[in-house]
């Protein structure tokens, strides 16, 4: 199935699912490391693989505050990560209805 | 997975919407507090002391205030209804930090210095000498008041329009409850105030599975 268009750094299975899991917060809003790796069930090394990745294409900011046991690292979505999650979104659509369009005996 | 390998390749677009679709399920389950779910345990909590109340003063001629039993049911039940509140959104927002949580912790210091403000208000009424009826109509109005502006003003901050409305429902309610009397103006608020707050869960609710 023709996947061109989607934006190749969301799409894959668990940066998908770090992209949606923070779009569920409001704008302004950050989820800690250790929720999130919780939540998506990741191991720290591979969530922060896939951090970094959307965070070199801007997706994504991680900020890490205190120090010892109080550090915390928190992770939030981006303007332009929200807006990439939005079109990837549009863009799965329409290739979803372009593949339904194309089954024998579709309309 | 290993860690630290990028083995994300081979998704097709159904997989891809399906796990959109799941995640984003599982992330509202786990991290958005339901605004119904809080209206209808306060509706209730509401309906249920301020019924109790009312049911503990109706055969009263003249007023003499609600019982020691009916005081301590209210306020058990509105410690539930807190405790429960406490618990259900501090696990939501367990690890989630930013504006919202700002914005929570503004709106539960309004309504807490809300509170103390009734509360030594109506000592003060008490202290100038008002009459028991009076602190009747006081005390079941007065806190629809301040619960009525503060969800008014949540309209504006949270931008929606039906908790503007409900503002203004309890605004109706808490104006118009006093005139009904120390004694059924307690029933007036477990009906017109905790029943709203009932039937917008409800509402939020079918909204939501729709």
């Amino acid at each position: 199935m023709n996947i061109d268009g989607l934006d190749p750094v969301i799409h894959g299975p668990a940066r998908l699912r770090i992209m949606v899991t923070l779009a569920t917060l409001p704008e302004g809003d950050d989820l800690s490391f250790s929720r999130l790796q919780d939540l998506l069930s990741l191991t720290p090394g591979n969530l922060i693989t896939h951090l970094r990745k959307l965070e070199d294409a801007g997706y994504v900011t991680t900020v890490r505050t205190g120090a010892g046991v109080t550090a915390r690292t928190s992770v939030s979505l981006t303007r332009d990560g929200r807006a990439a999650l939005a079109r990837y979104t549009a863009v799965l659509r329409q290739l979803l209805d372009g593949a339904a369009s194309q089954l024998p005996g579709s309309p | 997975m290993k860690d630290g390998a990028d083995e994300e390749t081979g998704m097709d677009l159904q997989q891809a919407s399906a796990i959109m679709q799941e995640t984003g399920d599982r992330a509202r389950r786990a991290l958005v507090v339901r605004r119904p779910v809080l209206l209808a345990v306060w509706g209730a909590a509401w309906m249920v002391s301020d019924g109790v109340i009312w049911l503990s003063v109706r055969g009263q001629r003249p007023y003499d205030g609600p019982t020691p039993a009916a005081l301590l049911t209210l306020t058990m039940v509105i410690a539930a209804a807190a405790v429960f509140t406490v618990i259900y959104a501090g696990r939501a927002g367990s690890g989630v930090g930013g504006l919202s949580v700002l914005q929570r912790r503004i709106l539960l210091l309004s309504y807490l210095g809300g509170y103390v403000a009734l509360f030594l208000l109506e000592a003060a009424i008490d202290h100038a000498g008002a009459s028991r009826a009076v602190l009747g109509v006081y005390g079941a109005a007065a806190p629809i008041l301040l619960v009525a502006l503060i969800i008014a003003a949540s309209g504006a901050v949270f931008l929606d329009w039906s908790l503007f409305g409900l503002g203004l429902w309890l605004l109706a309610v808490a104006a118009g409850s006093g005139f009904a009397g120390p004694v059924t103006v307690w029933a007036v608020s477990a009906l017109a105030g905790g029943g709203a707050l009932l039937v917008m869960a409800v509402i939020g609710l079918r909204w939501n599975r729709s």
